[in-house]
């Protein structure tokens, strides 16, 4: 069964926008292109680069030699260190789309486990203690192996305090949390 | 987190031995001033004029991680290369090979470029180098006035931790001629490596990047940099400045390597029918390179079969000739984890370290540095 983590308001990430968090030990990536939302590995399949902190760009293609399209602007990332560009949208690479891969992962935008957590990203960051919403994120922490975890750990509400407040906030999808399945 | 080495290489770090050595750690000046301050009167108006490189990187020319906090330039802030780089990957000793946009042997005044040479030198060996003692430094010289460049290594080369005499890629004219040897005389001497290095292909004065001419694109430009290296090692073996100075040891970084077993076999073979051409080679040319020629690392050959890397290392003679670099903090480097393919230990032992330490007469312990 995969693990769902709450990564953080879906009113903070808006098109264009990325964050990067590290989902007890795994840093991911999460894209919003034109308001859906993707999540990669954030791990070149190259040399292990922090991929998802490269800069977001568009594709340049051609017809002809000589001749330029530029397209999709902002569905491309690029590998912060020798530059390989993926779709966001797909984790593919553009030069080798069928073998050299970055690995995705489900989003989806949920109602919050924990309302909180859809006020403000900071305090829930903080509170949370393991979502990290900054984009300082670097390949020391692209750890391949997932920490073992509690049910608790695993849902979010361990750190959430006693007795979650489930009652004082109404949520409805669109003010939702952006939610990647593991 | 100190990453020493890839899963499965237990060959690092052992008892008394070293981790790695890192060939190539480009070092730079947050703003000009920390040179220019070294620079003589006459000149500190004028700052730093030196050609820039016109070829364009879409993605840039740093890893893009690497810029400071507050936005500084990767590579210009000492203290990060020491925790992003030494103490991350247990790197005994980086060799500093200084900005790329430095291009001295693009400079056309002789006495400017040995004047942004003394410059750089002094801020070197006052500025960097005593942050760390595992920095290693590389001092540079004009190469077009190759005796006001024996001066400098003579000046600056009896600092312990400068370890190498920096020479460009680019040239007016080849590194074999005469005209450079008192470089060579001085850094034999003074017991310090010279190594090749990309700066001035291209720029300034120096010649077109190719012998076919100027390339349109970076990528051209950049794939063809072991082609200038080729140009430069053949006038250094046939003009016989390996028989003029045989301690002389020579280290080509960041030319790649894949083109040296090419090189060998032709030149070693054009030698048993043209050898009264240049009947002071003592042996086959190849065998010149093997005693005193290094080829670094980076950036790492990726062939389209992985085991066709194993052939290459046994046909570089990979254990006595290549040298693992990083080229910190730019795009094209390699992880000192990741960048290398599999090898077997002993080989890797001599690529991470074993063969550095030879190049540049290093002890175990940056504190026996004397």
């Amino acid at each position: 069964m995969k693990t769902r983590f709450e990564v953080c308001p879906a009113a903070d990430l808006g098109p264009g926008e990325r964050t990067i968090a590290d989902l007890d030990g795994l840093s991911v990536g999460v894209f919003n292109v034109d308001g859906d939302y993707h999540a990669l590995k954030n791990d070149c399949p190259h040399q292990r680069a922090p991929l998802c902190e490269g800069s977001l760009t568009g594709l340049t293609t051609a017809d002809s030699p000589g001749e330029f399209e530029y397209e999709r602007d902002g569905e491309i990332v690029r590998c912060p260190w020798h530059g390989w560009e993926f779709e966001v949208t797909t984790g593919e690479s553009v030069f080798n789309p069928h073998r050299v891969k970055a690995k995705t992962f489900e989003t989806s935008v949920e109602d919050s486990d924990d309302p909180e957590t859809v006020e403000t990203s900071e305090p829930a960051s903080a509170k949370a203690g393991r979502l990290d919403f900054s984009t300082g994120t670097t390949a020391d922490d692209a750890d391949t192996e997932e920490k073992a975890t509690t049910e608790d750990d695993r849902y979010g509400v361990a750190l959430a305090g006693e007795e979650p407040p489930v009652d004082t906030y109404d949520v409805d999808v669109e003010e939702g949390v952006v939610v990647v399945y593991l | 987190m100190a990453e020493r080495a890839h899963p499965g290489f237990d060959g690092a770090g052992a008892d008394g031995e070293l981790t790695l050595i890192d060939a190539d750690v480009h070092q730079r000046w947050a703003d000009e001033s920390e040179i220019v301050q070294y620079l003589p009167e006459r000149y500190r108006d004028d700052g730093l004029v030196l050609p820039t490189l016109l070829y364009r990187n879409p993605g840039g020319y740093f890893k893009d991680d690497e810029f400071t906090d507050d936005g500084r330039t990767p590579g210009s802030d000492l203290e990060k290369i020491v925790d992003d780089h030494l103490d991350r990957y247990g790197i005994d000793y980086a060799m500093f090979t200084g900005n790329s946009w430095l291009n001295l042997g693009a400079v056309p005044n002789r006495d400017y470029a040995g004047a942004v040479a003394e410059a750089y030198n002094r801020w070197l060996i006052e500025e960097c180098l005593s942050v760390d003692e595992r920095f290693l430094g590389s001092i540079f010289v004009p190469v077009r006035d190759p005796e006001r460049g024996a001066e400098l290594i003579r000046e600056y080369g009896e600092f312990p931790q400068v370890r190498q005499v920096m020479l460009p890629g680019g040239s007016e004219v080849p590194y074999g001629r005469p005209q450079y040897w008192p470089i060579y005389d001085a850094a034999q001497e003074q017991n310090l490596a010279v190594a090749v290095h990309p700066f001035s292909e291209g720029h300034g004065v120096s010649n077109p990047p190719t012998g076919a001419g100027h390339p349109n694109n970076y990528i051209e430009w950049h794939t063809l940099l072991g082609t200038i290296f080729m140009g430069q090692l053949a006038s250094m073996i046939t003009e016989g400045v390996f028989v003029e100075y045989p301690e002389l040891r020579v280290s080509f970084i960041e030319g790649g390597y894949g083109w040296v077993p090419h090189f060998m076999w032709r030149m070693d073979k054009n030698w048993k029918g043209l050898r009264s051409q240049v009947p002071w080679l003592e042996k086959p040319p190849s065998e010149y390179i093997r005693e005193q020629v290094w080829f670094a690392s980076q950036p790492v050959e990726e062939p389209e079969r992985p085991e066709h890397h194993s052939h290459l290392m046994e046909m570089v003679h990979a254990e006595e000739t290549l040298i693992f670099a990083s080229d910190y903090p730019h795009w094209d480097g390699d992880s000192p984890v990741w960048g290398l393919p599999p090898m077997d230990d002993d080989l890797e032992r001599a690529v991470r370290y074993e063969n550095a330490q030879r190049l540049w007469d290093l002890p175990a312990d940056p504190g026996d540095l004397a």
